[in-house]
């Protein structure tokens, strides 16, 4: 113990003028006085006293406060009192929490706890409080703390320690701890069964339970155990311990373990803020490894970057498309890619499909009252018209009326962007594309060849995806083929093997020119006068997507253009 | 069954319909506008009440409520026939509400439609 002598020249702001009570020396006498300069009580500015079992704090201007007398509390308001500037609000504030905090235990503890009033009360108490501090400020998980927490004195016979936690906003809670004091332990619960435990946690008086009351918690260890809840903005948790066995808890330890939780909830809070957010960074790591596009963080300061898997060292500056200063010395590219072009052209796809199917949606209900009426009308015509020619005529309207609603209906349902599938006849599929490319290649002779009894193979594939491919492949054939003299034909050939399905189409057309087949697929490369560009990357694209593909075949030597799409079995 | 009153907007249903139930030798109203068929119907004797639901003033459904005034909602089951193209869950449960019958547009089968219209 080091004790300065005062002198006037070292009344400076940094030495704090401080009488103490030399019965409080005598009791604690691992103080740490090194910062402080003891004068008698009438020159200093603050001074100690031991008043029976509390510890006074005196101001030189009157004012005093007081706590109760343990070695911690005066050493944590000596500590206080190093802090710069008007030292009464340093100290208030540094201890306005603790004091709180231990006079709701204190008052807990006296008044709860069977135990004689007395020192061993008071020494049990310091002894946890000390205990609780260190291990809260030596765990830096909450498995640690709760490993830590059953070197706390009264828990030393305990052998299972866990918290379950639930993060707002999450689908399961998360099981932690130790059993049998040195085995990890983790598992995932349903919120469902969590809550129940909560709920029945909170509303317990006594605090304690036995395992079998909660079979679906599924609890490491078997017998009765103690639990306690907190519940937070952010989260709510359940923290247990068990013996592992038994044996009921005694007043004494339902009352101190729920005082150590009391105590240990700002470090909980802590603990699990921190470990969330370490998640939530890895889980954002994970996402930027697998962002769809080539991209790299660079480091301004450091010059470290970061890149994900499709950065390529092949990229370059002007390749970047995105380019953005983030918080910090950081930068975000992004990089043009072949990627790109199909994730935009997916999206731009996804748009135009949707509009269409909205626009043919209201034009579904907007044409079905006026066909209705007209179909009313000439069967109200056709009961009554006598003569056997106008019947025929009115019933001819009829029919006509009913071919309208049905292909607008059809339309409509082509166009809902729905992406399941299940399960559909080869031929429904080739039957629907030819009936909507009708009147684009009417004046080509189609022929249509199911191989291998292809006809009554079943997919599971979305309808509308290969439909659309094969809407796009014949009009394209019709469309190349539309200035040369007839024959003009288009063939679809049907054929599968163990693993997949391909569907030819196969026209007599100009073909595709050998120096352009490999810009096929490229956006907007067309042949034609007013094409986008974009019917084959799109089926390319939409092929894929069903773990498929769409490919341009040389046809042995005859001249025309060959596609084949391929598309898995069931 | 001999008065009927049809609610219909499209002027080639409701005349459509208005023939073909004369032709049964039933005396047939008609109105385009949601408002005019409530004087109508509080006016008048009807023993069938055919209502379309998208009408260009009000709704269908506004029809029935405002019917309430002369019938109990026993009547309003047995009186009202709703036609309608959007069959949604929606339109669904309120006709049941009102236990009314209800008829999908374009009818599939006339000689049923007509059946259910006047039964």
């Amino acid at each position: 113990m080091e004790n300065r002598s005062y002198t006037p020249d070292q009344e400076t702001a940094e030495y704090v003028k401080l009488f103490i009570d030399p019965q409080i020396l005598l009791d604690f006498d691992t103080l740490d006085l090194s910062t402080f300069i003891q004068l008698p009580e009438p020159d200093a500015k603050i001074a100690l006293l031991k008043k029976g079992d509390r510890l006074w704090v005196n101001f030189s201007d009157g004012e005093y406060c007081d706590f109760p007398y343990y070695h911690k509390n005066v050493q944590t308001i000596l500590n206080g009192m190093q802090y710069e500037g008007p030292f009464k609000t340093s100290i208030a504030e540094s201890f306005d929490g603790f004091i709180k905090t231990t006079q709701s235990i204190e008052k807990k503890i006296f008044s709860r706890v069977s135990l004689n009033p007395g020192e061993n009360v008071k020494d049990l108490w310091d002894e946890i409080i000390k205990k609780v501090n260190l291990i809260s400020n030596e765990s830096h998980s909450l498995r640690s703390l709760m490993e830590k927490l059953l070197d706390v004195p009264f828990l030393q016979k305990f052998e299972s320690s866990l918290i379950i936690l639930h993060l707002k906003g999450q689908t399961r809670a998360e099981l932690l701890g130790i059993i049998w004091r040195d085995e990890k332990t983790q598992s995932q619960i349903e919120v469902k069964e969590f809550n129940t435990f909560f709920n029945s946690i909170k509303k317990s008086k006594i605090k304690s339970f036995s395992s079998e009351a909660f079979p679906k918690m599924n609890l490491p260890f078997n017998g009765s155990f103690l639990a306690k809840e907190i519940m937070s903005k952010k989260y709510s948790m359940v923290a247990v311990v068990s013996r592992d066995d038994f044996l009921s808890y005694s007043k004494d330890e339902i009352e101190l373990f729920e005082t150590c939780i009391d105590l240990l909830q700002p470090h909980f809070e802590r603990l699990i803020d921190q470990e969330f957010s370490d998640k939530r960074i890895s889980e954002l790591r994970v996402c930027l490894q697998d962002f769809p596009l080539p991209l790299r963080i660079r480091d301004g300061i450091s010059g470290a970057s970061f890149m994900n898997d499709l950065y390529t060292g092949e990229l370059q500056d002007k390749d970047i498309f995105f380019n953005k200063k983030v918080q910090g010395p950081f930068t975000i590219d992004l990089y043009d890619s072949d990627e790109l072009r199909h994730y935009a052209f997916d999206l731009f796809h996804f748009q135009r499909i949707s509009l269409l199917g909205e626009l043919l949606n209201t034009l579904r209900h907007e044409l079905s009252n006026p066909l209705f009426g007209l179909k009313l009308g000439s069967q109200l015509f056709s009961i009554m018209e006598v003569n056997p020619d106008s019947k025929e005529l009115m019933q001819e309207i009829e029919k006509n009326v009913n071919r309208c609603q049905v292909i607008i209906e059809n339309f409509s349902n082509l166009y809902q962007v729905q992406t399941e599938s299940k399960p559909v006849l080869i031929k429904k599929i080739i039957d629907e594309s030819i009936v909507l490319s009708k009147s684009e290649v009417r004046e080509s002779r189609k022929s249509i060849v199911f191989e291998n009894d292809t006809e009554n193979l079943l997919l599971d594939v979305p309808l509308i995806f290969v439909v659309q491919i094969l809407f796009n492949l014949i009009v394209n054939a019709a469309q190349a083929m539309k200035n040369q003299p007839q024959p003009r034909e288009i063939k679809l050939i049907i054929n599968s093997s163990d693993q997949v399905v391909t569907i030819d189409v196969i026209d007599n057309g100009p073909g595709i020119p050998q120096d352009k087949v490999s810009q096929l697929f490229k956006p907007f490369f067309t042949t034609k006068t007013q094409g986008t560009g974009l019917g084959l990357v799109l089926s390319r694209n939409l092929a894929l997507k069903m773990g498929g593909n769409l490919e341009y075949l040389v046809n042995n030597g005859e001249k025309g253009a060959f596609f084949r799409l391929t598309l898995p079995k069931t | 069954m001999n008065h009927i009153l049809i609610i219909e907007d499209e002027i080639l249903i409701q005349q459509s319909l208005k023939k073909l139930f004369e032709r049964k030798g039933l005396k047939v109203d008609v109105s385009a506008s949601g408002k005019l068929a409530i004087d109508l119907i509080l006016n008048n004797h009807y023993d069938r009440i055919i209502c379309d639901l998208m009408l260009q003033d009000i709704s269908g459904f506004d029809v029935i409520e405002e019917s309430k005034k002369k019938f109990s909602s026993e009547e309003i089951g047995k009186k009202f026939v709703i036609m309608t193209a959007y069959n949604s869950p929606q339109v669904l449960s309120r006709a049941n509400a009102y236990q009314c019958r209800l008829l999908n547009k374009p009818f599939d089968d006339l000689e049923q439609a007509m059946r259910i219209m006047t039964e």
